[in-house]
């Protein structure tokens, strides 16, 4: 899936910024707009552990990507998950369209609860982003708690698995070298200055 | 350059050019360097002598998305006519490689390397880091296991070596992320406790040794003058040869990680005089192999063990302390014919078993150990040649990079010393301190233990 545009040339990939999510995609889903690519598909959140989303979700360049509707809990058959850190805004143009959570999958096992790499970014249309109302204020939503209406609020979500498959080792590296790896490539500044043969 | 046919951009939203590394040395770079059309060409070339990082954007750019990453070809060219080594010095600074190359592999088939570079702005070797970062692919044909345990391949043959640092390449600049990583952050410690598990099999030995050093480092920025001290209260009195050099590395390649309280309360420094530790650690002392004409056993970390040793007998009395506690051979499993152990070592029994909790493992360490031990003990020379043949993946660079035995002379201490200014020069402190030494071979024979994991993993 996603690669179905197949006139691109190979290294093209659907690698959607936020704010191309929210404003292009989210948007377009919540204002029941005709959405071009139509490449994101629906998926029940509910029904799939991370790792069962291959060919439910949108997969391009390891990331799986998929609206859902917003609901109470984020439980699946074998875990949950939950957010981490705080929300993050969504601006386009200087402007906020939307919020951002980060989510991370946990394993629920009998009493314990494992912790994953899944990771998964969740994000919401804020009000006046869109004609269709039935997005609501993801602001006013925290605070005031969980309302009827949120469960018919459509959501995109970006799942990945962070402890990397090539390509987000590939996203992430260089920033990872130690100080010795540094030494031993310093080693290589000497060359000239060689050992006795 | 734009995507577009017929002015309209026929990139649809959400899609860019973000190229898999096997799309990019599979496909374009094969391209490049075969001389064939390129459907679309994204990907322009550059001297990189002549253009600085924050000129690539507006040089790289694809359409008119925002990019986080650029790419271009560069062919290389050599710093010096008669050298290997390839200039990527432009008008402001210079592209400086850092970390080990990696190889890119197609399935399970290696198609390329990629070397990592930084920019630096200024001179060489007063030049600033920047953020802004280089991934380098080069096409590898020849490229098989030994290469990626270190980055500097001193390849045996020189033709593979000029293939390398000579032609095309494709790069992909970007500019790092400031993640604050520091690991004394409270976010690391909680995961520690709750992920031990995960921690334990995704990090690895030279992650908690490069925990250890940073500490140290750090450490000794803070109180320059104590700084051998501080490692002193690890304990780390003698090395004992085979079983200790063994277990301590076990040790070490499965430390939890800095972050755990424990190890840094370790670290308080105690009052063991400067003197008598290095007396100490002097114990540890490399015997040199004797029998070096043999000619199959000199490695860069052997090298690297004769560097400590050199430096070492060269603050201290060097007849006094010839003691022969550990040889490569334990490191690299070499069999024990070639060990030279003097009765000295018996002062040398209490190895590194204060150095810190030891958090249980997993079971791939163990088979690695019992190898090593069997290998060691003599009995298993017929498994060791059959791993050499197997590959030689385990010791990788390390036996392209050979130097003869000068025994521990004033120009191998000065090797040593040039090190020790490099890390210097990086701020990470005054590393004389001999623990760091030993760390540092510590840490090169990490490099072989991984290499061999890596191979077990994927065979």
């Amino acid at each position: 899936m996603g690669e179905g545009i197949t006139s691109l040339p190979p290294g093209f990939h659907f690698y959607p910024s936020d704010e191309e999510l929210v404003v292009h995609f989210l948007h377009c889903k919540v204002s029941t707009l005709p959405c071009y690519p139509d490449v994101i598909p629906t998926v029940h959140l509910h029904r799939y552990d991370p790792w069962d989303l291959n060919g439910k979700a949108l997969q391009a360049t390891d990331r799986f990507y998929f609206f859902t509707r917003m609901s109470q809990s984020r439980g699946t058959p074998n875990g949950y998950w939950s957010q981490v850190g705080s929300d993050e805004q969504v601006r386009t143009g200087g402007t906020d369209v939307g919020l951002k959570k980060t989510l991370v999958f946990y394993i629920r096992d009998s009493q314990e609860r494992i912790k994953t790499n899944w990771v998964m970014h969740e994000f919401h249309l804020l009000d006046g982003s869109h004609s269709n109302s039935s997005g609501g204020n993801a602001n006013s939503r925290t605070k005031k708690g969980h309302s009827t209406k949120e469960c018919n609020k459509w959501v995109v979500c970006r799942v990945y698995d962070s402890s990397g498959g090539s390509q987000s080792s590939f996203q992430d590296e260089g920033t990872e070298l130690s100080c010795l790896d540094e030494v031993f490539l310093s080693l290589d500044d000497y060359d000239e200055v060689s050992l006795p043969k | 350059m734009s995507i577009s046919v017929n002015g309209q951009s026929c990139v649809p939203p959400g899609f860019r050019f973000h190229p898999t590394e096997e799309e990019l040395l599979n496909y374009y770079l094969r391209k490049k360097v075969g001389n064939e059309k390129i459907d679309l060409d994204v990907i322009r070339d550059v001297d990189l002598n002549k253009l600085e990082p924050w000129d690539i954007q507006e040089k790289c750019k694809i359409g008119s998305t925002p990019q986080n990453d650029w790419y271009f070809f560069s062919h290389k060219d050599k710093k010096y006519p008669t050298g290997t080594r390839t200039n990527r010095a432009t008008a402001a600074g210079f592209w400086k490689a850092t970390g080990r190359d990696k190889v890119i592999y197609n399935s399970f088939k290696p198609i390329g390397m990629r070397k990592t570079l930084v920019f630096y702005k200024g001179r060489a070797p007063h030049g600033q880091k920047s953020d802004w970062i280089m991934h380098e692919y080069r096409l590898d044909e020849v490229t098989d296991t030994n290469s990626h345990s270190h980055s500097h391949s001193h390849v045996a043959s020189p033709i593979a070596e000029a293939n390398q640092e000579d032609g095309w390449v494709v790069c992909r600049v970007f500019k790092k992320k400031n993640h604050l990583k520091s690991i004394s952050s409270p976010k690391n410690c909680s995961s520690i406790t709750s992920d031990a598990k995960t921690q334990l099999m995704h990090s690895t030995s030279d992650e908690a040794l490069d925990h250890i050093l940073q500490y140290m480092g750090r450490s000794c920025k803070q109180e320059t003058e104590k700084c051998s001290n501080a490692s002193t209260s690890l304990s780390f009195k003698c090395l004992k040869p085979i079983e200790t050099i063994a277990s301590m590395h076990e040790r070490f390649m499965k430390l939890p990680a800095l972050e755990s309280p424990t190890f840094q309360s370790s670290v308080s420094p105690t009052c063991n005089s400067q003197e008598s530790y290095m007396q100490d650690t002097v114990a540890a002392v490399v015997n040199m192999d004797r029998n070096y004409n043999s000619g199959d056993g000199i490695t860069d970390w052997a090298a690297m063990d004769r560097l400590v040793a050199s430096h070492l007998n060269g603050q201290a009395d060097p007849a006094k302390h010839e003691l022969a506690c550990f040889d490569e051979p334990n490191f690299n499993f070499y069999p024990t014919s070639r060990l030279l152990l003097s009765s000295g070592a018996d002062e040398c029994t209490r190895g590194a078993s204060d150095i810190t909790s030891n958090t249980g493992g997993d079971g791939c360490d163990g088979d690695l150990w019992s190898f090593a031990r069997s290998a060691s003990s003599g009995s298993g020379s017929e498994r060791l040649s059959h791993e050499e043949s197997g590959g030689a993946g385990g010791r990788g660079g390390a036996m392209e990079w050979r130097y003869p035995y000068m025994g521990p002379d004033q120009n191998l201490l000065t090797q040593v010393r040039t090190y020790v200014d490099i890390l210097s020069e990086r701020g990470r402190g005054p590393m004389l301190d001999p623990f760091f030494l030993i760390c540092f071979t510590m840490r090169a024979c990490c490099f072989n233990i991984r290499a061999d994991q890596a191979r077990m993993y994927v065979s």
